[in-house]
Parts: structure tokens; C-alpha cells; sequence
């Protein structure tokens, strides 16, 4: 048997396309997978030029690839995960994923005759199934990431996450002298909205809390719920005067407007303390204790009301 | 089981890494029109609990590449490229790409595959071999994940060779890495491999 032979039979069942170019990248040969999926015939490609029987293909990038491989005579290559493919091909799941054109792995290899470089060989791997699931498990652990700093009820973050954010801006504020002021609130008498309508009423205040604030927020911003009902805001680039207006803008969109629950109107409100980095903190929960000593003062002077931090020391 | 090499096989495998850096550099360098500077490589044994912590020490540490090699006669291994940040703004434009053709991680991974390709090409024809290569693959691209890949992989090896060379195009102000690392079961391969040049000689 002439083993040149047995070879070329298998090629030609291999569920990977191979596709041989001269130097000038015409097109040579190619086996059976290149020839069925990309339904073309390999008399009619053969002689032509790389990018007229391909023309999808991104001409400069590709060119430049091949000058790596014919100069430097070594292998070159391309991961479905940096280009999804190179070759518009249909692939063998069309039903099953949503992915349009077969993902690929491109192996482009000097190809030799008699010692001598003479063309390019460019192995395609169908990866449809890998990128399938990669991009899946990808998307998965984005979700379980997500939900693991989301807090169930209000969609805001969760206190774990929100106070790892606090810390880490923290840090970065002292290191580049910015400034970073904190918001922390508590709805005021929530004990007796549950008491008097309901622990499902009482979750509503606190759903339509976390939405009218999160929408008034810029992105930079990270809101989180502290606790029951106190809620922190760390607001990075705000000075003591910035985050007062913030703490302002709070009180009365949460003050104005009632919550519509069954048949009953409920009022609800605030009390707001503020915090601003100074040089004496030097730890993150210090911040958090001075605006919770403003929330205090909030809280004795009558409720519904915005304080800012001893070191800052002003009522409103 | 003794891995170390002999002096003579020292001398000779840093010899032969010479050579082939030459050679590699004078390739790159027409291939890249701009010159490619290696320093004088490093080789030494190293356990994985040594890698992890050299790797992790280096806390500038943006991007790490991982390309695995194989040739005849059992000489295989793993190469490491190491990248900062400050490395890695003008890769595309020394590597011939107009800007946006091709993604950061593109570039790095185009790049690594280059200059570890052209490096165990000319070394494998040193030692009459050939290698084939896998694809290059992105290990992490951040600060924060290298280190969390280094801490996250438990590097259970008990020993390697290890080559340090150090890339630099000073015109592009590019630096890296290249981290060689010959696992154990290789070694004894290599050093087979040194004797025989050693004999001839």
C-alpha cells in the first residue's frame, strides 16, 4: 500500500479543515471539509487568490500573519477566543447554539517541499461546542458573581460588597489625596410601618427607597444596603458640600412623595449623616462610625433631617 | 533523583542558549525592523512552591502567556511570558498592525507566540531537533487575576529546569519576560541530549 495514499484518505474524513497556500497565497489544495463546508470546488479556487475564494477574510491582519510564519518560518496561530473564526463556515450545531459561523482554531504552519519553504498550511479546528459552553459557564459565573453582591430584596449591593468597595476606595482616595465622602441613611419609625401594615408593606418602603435614590446617583457611586433599614452611599470624588446637597436631593424625594400600598397613603422619610475623608482617619471604618454619628444627631434633632459628621459639624 | 547538571553540561546547554538567542534576535530583528536586544540568560533548578512565589513576587506583573513545546527524544516543556504594564502600549504598532485591527489580548498572545516560536526553532536546530507547538493561551491579563492564577494553581511539581532570558526593543519601549521551563521528566532528556553534543565535540 502506498502509505502517501492511506494518508490522503484520512485527511479527507478529518473533521478539521486543511487549506494549503503558496507564497503569494493563492490557494493550492484543501481537503474534503474545507470543500463541503464551504461549498466550494477546489478546481474552481485552485490558483486563486486566498481572498478572492475568502473574501470575509480581514485582508491586512491576515497578511501580516503570514509574513510572520513565511520569515520566521515558525507556526502561527488563532484562538476562537480572540476571533470567534476566520472563515465564514457554516458548523454542525446550527439548531442547537446561537452561534452564527463555526468557531475556529487557526494553525497557520510553514509548509516545506524538499527543504524548502514553499507555502502555508492553515489548519481549522471546528470549536463551535467548546465556545458554546465556554461562553455559557462564562455568562454563569458573571450571574453568580452578580447575585453574590446583590442584596435579594432591593437589587442594590449587599453589605459585604459595598463595604469591600469602601475599603478598597478607602485606600485608593489616601493614596491619590481625592476626595470621597459617605451618605449613610436610616428610614425613620420603620418599626411601626411594619407594625401597622405589614412586614410586605414595610419591604415595599424599602424597594422604592433603593429605586428612587439608585436612580438619582451617578454610575461612580456605589450604593449598598447596610443593614434592616440603614442604607450607605460611598461617593467617590465628592467633597463634604457635594455629598450634602446628595444627602439633600435624598431626603426630599423620599419625604415628597407617599408610598401607594392597598387602599392606604404612607408617608415615609430619613434621617441622612454624613462623612468626609480627612487626614486623622485611618481606617475605612472610621468614615462609617462619624457618619453614623451623624445619623445619630439626625435622628435626636427630630428625624427627617441631613447632618454632616462632627469633624464637619452642621445641621440642616 | 539528581537533576543538576554537571558543569560541563552547564556550560554546554548555556552555550547552545546562546547561540540560539543570537540567531534569534537577528531574526526578529528583520522580521520586526527595529532591534531586539536579549540579555544573558539564566538557568537554574527551581520546585514549584519556588516559581509560585518568584512569580507572585513580582507584583507589576499584567499578563502571563503560557505556550507549551515539544520536540524528538522527549525534550518538551512550557513557556512563560511574562508582561508589566507599562509593556504592552505599543505591541500592535512594533508588531505591523494598524491600530484596531487586532485586541490587546491579541497582541500579547501574537507577540509571545513570536519570540518563544523563533527562540526553540533555532535551539531545536541546534540540538537536531524539531518542536511543534500548542496554542498560546492567555492566563490572566490583569494584575489582580495573575496573582489570583498564581495562588489558584498549586504548581504540584517537585522540580524543573528553568531559563530566564529578558526581551527588550527599546525603540518601542517593549520588555518581557521568557520563562522556559523544563518539567523533570524532561531533564533527564535534555541532559541526554547534552552529553551526546558534549561526546562529539
Amino acid at each position: 500500500m502506498n502509505s502517501n495514499i492511506e494518508l490522503t484518505q484520512v485527511t479527507e474524513q478529518l473533521n478539521s479543515g486543511i487549506l494549503l497556500l503558496d507564497l503569494d497565497l493563492n490557494v493550492v489544495s484543501w481537503n474534503r471539509f474545507l470543500a463541503v463546508h464551504g461549498d466550494q470546488k477546489i478546481s474552481a479556487a485552485k490558483g486563486k487568490s486566498v481572498f478572492d475564494v475568502f473574501p470575509e477574510l480581514p485582508k491586512n491582519w491576515f497578511e501580516r500573519k503570514m509574513a510572520s510564519v513565511v520569515q520566521l518560518g515558525t507556526p502561527s496561530f488563532c484562538s476562537w477566543e480572540q476571533r470567534h473564526h476566520l472563515f465564514e463556515l457554516p458548523h454542525t450545531r446550527p439548531i442547537t447554539t446561537d452561534s452564527h459561523f463555526m468557531a475556529q482554531n487557526c494553525t497557520f504552519l510553514p509548509f516545506n517541499t524538499d527543504g524548502k519553504l514553499t507555502g502555508v498550511c492553515i489548519l481549522i479546528e471546528d470549536v463551535t461546542d467548546v465556545c458554546h459552553y465556554q461562553t455559557m459557564l462564562k455568562q454563569t459565573m458573571f450571574e453568580l458573581e452578580q447575585a453574590n453582591r446583590m442584596d435579594g430584596l432591593t437589587r442594590i449591593y449587599n453589605r459585604k460588597y459595598w463595604e469591600e468597595s469602601l475599603a478598597k476606595e478607602f485606600v485608593r482616595a489616601k493614596r491619590y489625596g481625592n476626595q470621597l465622602s459617605l451618605i449613610m441613611f436610616d428610614l425613620d419609625n420603620f418599626k411601626q410601618i411594619n407594625d401597622n401594615y405589614g412586614h410586605q408593606c414595610g419591604d415595599m418602603v424599602l424597594t422604592e427607597t433603593a429605586n428612587r435614590v439608585s436612580d438619582m446617583l451617578r454610575e461612580v457611586d456605589v450604593f449598598g444596603r447596610y443593614g434592616g433599614e440603614e442604607f450607605g452611599i460611598l461617593l467617590t470624588e465628592t467633597s463634604a458640600s457635594g455629598a450634602k446637597e446628595v444627602g439633600e436631593r435624598i431626603r426630599t424625594i423620599l419625604s415628597n412623595t407617599p408610598i401607594t400600598f392597598g387602599q392606604q397613603t404612607i408617608s415615609f422619610s430619613a434621617s441622612i449623616g454624613i462623612s468626609s475623608l480627612n487626614t486623622m482617619q485611618t481606617r475605612y471604618e472610621d468614615l462609617i462610625s462619624e457618619a453614623d454619628n451623624a445619623l445619630y444627631s439626625a435622628k435626636t434633632s427630630g428625624r427627617n433631617q441631613v447632618c454632616l459628621a462632627p469633624s464637619l459639624r452642621m445641621c440642616s | 533523583m539528581a537533576y543538576e547538571l554537571n558543569e560541563d553540561q552547564q556550560d554546554c546547554l548555556q552555550e547552545l542558549i546562546n547561540v540560539a538567542m543570537g540567531q534569534a534576535s537577528d531574526q526578529l530583528a528583520r522580521y520586526l525592523d527595529t532591534f531586539v536586544f536579549l540579555t544573558v540568560p539564566n538557568i537554574e533548578l527551581v520546585n514549584g512552591h519556588g516559581l509560585s512565589s518568584t512569580l507572585e513576587s513580582n507584583t507589576d506583573s499584567t499578563a502571563v502567556v503560557s505556550q507549551g513545546f515539544f520536540g524528538y527524544e522527549g525534550i518538551r516543556g512550557e513557556a512563560l511570558l511574562v508582561y508589566q504594564h507599562k509593556d504592552s502600549d505599543r505591541i500592535a504598532d512594533l508588531l505591523g498592525y494598524e491600530p484596531g485591527e487586532l485586541s490587546v489580548e491579541e497582541q500579547l498572545i501574537d507577540i509571545s507566540s513570536i519570540l518563544t516560536t523563533t527562540f526553540l526553532n533555532v535551539f531545536a536546530s541546534q540540538i537536531e531537533n524539531q518542536m511543534s507547538y500548542s496554542a498560546p493561551k492567555l492566563l490572566a491579563h490583569t494584575q489582580d487575576t495573575v496573582s489570583d492564577y498564581i495562588k489558584q494553581v498549586s504548581f504540584d511539581w517537585e522540580m524543573a529546569l528553568k531559563v530566564n532570558i529578558n526581551y527588550q526593543v527599546t525603540d518601542y519601549s517593549f520588555n518581557c519576560e521568557m520563562i522556559l521551563l523544563i518539567p523533570a521528566a524532561a531533564i533527564e532528556n535534555i541532559k541526554m541530549v547534552i552529553d551526546r553534543i558534549l561526546e562529539d565535540y
